[in-house]
């Protein structure tokens, strides 16, 4: 692993520790062997309130390749998440994790969280990724919105 | 000394001179890798006159080294590299001692302390892992280093010495090209795009694990989450497992004439799983792309393919602009009878490559029409699925293995007829798929006669004279020679402070071994202080996190040759990289459990990190582009410089609001940005 990837990775999880926005949640990922793995993280992002996400917190799973931070992190929702910029797998379709696109080094654990909480209340519809939630945002909001309030009650922290 | 040593080393000893040549008669010296820069490099250094040569390589020889590893004949074809080598080229000095080891240079047993009997260690790998960590043993054993590689006409030597010179981490290296999940799965533009699709994507959903979720659907319908939701999502992912099951169930024709066990359930051509895995890939799941019709809106859609109208040759795909290109040579366009009068998958053996007849020479050269793909799409289906009823768990890409290219050239050839993209022949998406570079012995010979000359500099702590050599394509300065760099202040291994400490890792915790490295601070040590504590990447302490205190370092798999790094919680410290070394032979076997390094470390006093710029935002520094390659059949290559954008990104915001709150956070969206991919080859890796 290159060093400048750990170190990284060990200052993002510091200023976590120390400050991070309310309803959050991010860590790396406990292994079998009792130690915890760098490159894989377990986060949750909550609905914003006043939207019909709000009450759900959102399980997600960062992996974060040798060569961040060079190479943004791959964000999987688990169990996948009815929304129109999530792959049927869970992957999150976003422009800040491509590289191609908007990645930069400089984007923080934190402004990812951000980033993908702001995605889910507002879903661009140019980069489809499931058709379902697609179709049903398309041509029929109000079921949509029901739908996503549902799914939010299914995922209120127990 | 025989007189004929004497006078073999007559000319030797003129151009070193006296002094330096008795000191590099006295030298030992590491010699990793015994391939194409190991083979010219290992005559070099026997010719000079290096007394004490130790030779490791993991490798056996191939075929294909036989051009350039010219210390290899046909006969050695599957023996060690390391001992063949060293059994031709002590024939070239009798006077050197050449110790071979078949082994791999990252096994524990080759320590730190294995690595410091060495006055100097060369380089001569084929891979980024292998280098960087002999660059970390070599940092922490303060031997000097000569790093190298080629990857065809280019090539590069670097000297390494710890605190003087940059070490290998120092400087980011190129890293191999991906792409953006949405352009594999979704909207795919050049021909790489489908080939990484059907390598990454396609091969593990058939043939890999079943990793698509089915148990987290299991586990989140337990929980009472939304049926319909799960209903919708299984549908997704049974999709592939009908398919999956499908190639697992041996309910698919043979492929005629083929050898294999006889099956028991009959041939059902509705069953055929070749046809199943079509029917999905390039029917269903182009039909469900399209129902997107936003991803169309500005470009161009793809077009679903139809397995029999293919087969009988009447499937017409309409003209898109991008097609004409593609297609004037001719391999997609099926009213082409030229090329579609053929069957051309051999239906002789099931291991056969079945790419394509073509007659004379160059089959695999040449592209093959629509429907010449699907036959081959179909036999090596069927081959591969005969080989996971046969008992293979799992198939994943490797370009050796004729059964899988055949299916990454059928599939990738057949999703870029379904996007309008051009098609690549076998040949070249092996290259592509297996990010093959070709290696050539010239580079070879010239980068190690630069390696002894640094080698010879850093002996005599001529350390004026290190340089960084590149061998480039450019004809007014095709050998350069550049000054060295200091070692970069932030870099992650050669700033570490290295200790060794012996112990019996069964017998010590990691809480002890903490408390002992740090020390009580009175007079050495930095004395007990908030640290957090790695091995590689993982985390096994840190203030907020103890459970592992108590564990002795053998349950938490830290063990000989392995590193503890210990970074302080408050950045005053400069990090400690521990090394975990074995007890000396005549330690009593009822003594202390471990030996503390002597003096404790004392890294370096940072200053009081001003809030720590999380983000070393500074894009890597880059010099002129590093070649990773070793040598052998395939290399790594570096990635072209990464290129400007040009102008801005298209920002097309969907309300000022939200721009508002993005920019606040440092970001933005950008939304469909004219996707931009170069062409030029980019830098990989890869071998055997």
């Amino acid at each position: 692993m290159a060093g400048i990837c750990r170190i990284r990775l060990a200052e993002e999880r510091k200023q976590w520790r120390k400050d991070h926005p309310f309803g959050f949640y991010a860590k790396p990922a406990k292994a079998a062997d009792g130690s915890m793995n760098l490159m894989e993280w377990e986060v949750g992002i909550p609905g914003k309130a006043g939207t019909s996400w709000e009450g759900g917190v959102f399980k997600l799973n960062m992996t974060f390749p040798e060569d961040y931070p060079t190479k943004p992190p791959k964000c999987k929702f688990t169990p996948a998440l009815f929304h129109p910029n999530v792959y049927p797998s869970g992957t999150v379709c976003l422009s800040i994790l491509d590289e191609e696109k908007s990645w930069k080094p400089s984007i923080t654990i934190k402004q990812i969280l951000l980033g993908i909480q702001d995605l889910l209340t507002d879903p661009n519809v140019h980069d489809p990724a499931q058709s379902d939630a697609y179709t049903m945002f398309k041509n029929d909001k109000a079921a949509y919105e029901r739908r996503i309030k549902q799914q939010a009650r299914e995922n209120v922290p127990k | 000394m025989s007189t004929k040593a004497s006078s073999r080393s007559t000319h030797v000893e003129a151009i070193l001179g006296r002094d330096l040549y008795a000191q590099v008669r006295n030298v030992k010296l590491l010699l990793v890798g015994a391939g194409g820069i190991g083979c010219e490099l290992l005559k070099n250094i026997v010719l000079t006159g290096f007394g004490d040569i130790t030779l490791l390589d993991l490798d056996t020889i191939d075929l294909s080294n036989l051009n350039r590893q010219f210390l290899f004949r046909k006969k050695d074809v599957k023996q060690s590299k390391a001992l063949v080598a060293a059994r031709t080229a002590q024939q070239f000095n009798p006077s050197v001692r050449i110790t071979p080891i078949h082994a791999n240079i990252k096994e524990p047993q080759f320590d730190v302390a294995w690595f410091r009997q060495f006055h100097i260690v060369l380089n001569a790998l084929d891979n980024l892992d292998a280098r960087r960590h002999v660059n970390k043993m070599c940092l922490a054993a303060a031997v000097p280093l000569v790093e190298s590689g080629t990857a065809g006409y280019l090539g590069q030597v670097q000297p390494i010495l710890k605190d003087r010179t940059e070490c290998f981490d120092c400087m980011p290296k190129p890293i191999p090209k991906t792409f953006p999940v949405c352009t594999i799965r979704s909207t795919p533009s050049q021909p790489i795009h489908c080939i990484v699709w059907a390598k990454s994507y396609l091969i593990p959903q058939l043939f890999g694990e079943d990793e698509d979720g089915g148990d987290e659907l299991d586990e989140a319908e337990k929980q009472g989450e939304n049926a319909e939701k799960i209903a919708n999502l299984r549908k997704e992912a049974q999709a592939f497992t009908a398919v999956r099951n499908a190639l697992r169930s041996g309910s698919h024709p043979k492929p005629n004439g083929s050898t294999t066990r006889s099956r028991s359930k009959k041939a059902n051509p509705n069953g055929d799983a070749a046809q199943l895995v079509f029917n999905k890939v390039f029917e269903a799941d182009i039909q469900n792309l399209l129902s997107m019709s936003d991803m169309w809106s500005n470009r161009a859609p793809p077009v679903p393919l139809n397995y029999h109208e293919i087969l009988n040759d009447s499937f017409v795909l309409p003209n898109h602009p991008e097609t004409d290109a593609a297609t004037s040579n001719g391999p997609f366009v099926p009213q082409n009878k030229a090329h579609t009068n053929g069957h051309n998958v051999p239906n002789a053996s099931s291991s056969s490559t079945a790419s394509g007849s073509g007659g004379a020479g160059l089959k695999d050269q040449r592209e093959l029409t629509l429907r010449e793909n699907l036959e081959l799409f179909i036999h090596s289906t069927n081959r591969l699925s005969m080989r996971l009823n046969s008992g293979e768990d799992t198939i994943s890409f490797d370009k050796d293995d004729d059964d899988t290219l055949d299916f990454v050239t059928a599939a990738a050839n057949l999703r870029a007829a379904a996007y309008g993209i051009g098609g690549k022949s076998r040949w070249e998406v092996k290259e592509m798929a297996g990010n093959i570079i070709p290696a050539i012995a010239t580079t070879n010979a010239v980068i190690s006669g630069a390696i002894v000359l640094q080698a010879l500099h850093l002996l005599r702590k001529n350390y004026g004279g290190l340089r960084n050599i590149h061998l480039q394509l450019k004809p007014e300065v095709p050998l350069n020679g550049s000054s060295v760099g200091a070692p970069a202040p932030e870099c992650g291994v050669c700033r570490d402070t290295y200790v060794e400490l012996l112990c019996d890792p069964s017998r010590v915790t990691l809480g002890e071994a903490i408390e002992r490295i740090l020390g009580d601070g009175d007079d050495e040590g930095t004395g007990p202080r908030d640290v957090s504590v790695y091995e590689d990447k993982r985390i096994l302490s840190d203030p907020d996190f103890d459970d592992n205190l108590e564990r002795t370092l053998e349950s938490l798999g830290v063990t000989r040759g392995k590193f503890l790094t210990i970074v302080d919680e408050d950045g005053e410290w400069g990090n400690v990289a521990v090394a975990i070394g074995v007890l000396p032979p005549n330690h009593p076997p009822n003594g202390p459990a471990l030996i503390p390094p002597f003096p404790l470390p004392k890294p370096p006093r940072l200053s009081k990190p001003t809030p720590p710029p999380l983000t070393p935002n500074t894009p890597p520094r880059k010099r002129t582009a590093s070649v990773m390659g070793g040598d052998d059949d395939i290399e790594h290559v570096a990635p072209p410089p990464k290129r400007t954008k040009t102008g801005m990104p298209h920002i097309n915001m969907a309300s000022p609001s939200k721009k508002k709150r993005l920019e606040d956070e440092g970001l933005l969206i950008v939304e469909n940005p004219d996707e931009k991919v170069d062409d030029e080859p980019e830098l990989i890796t890869i071998d055997d």
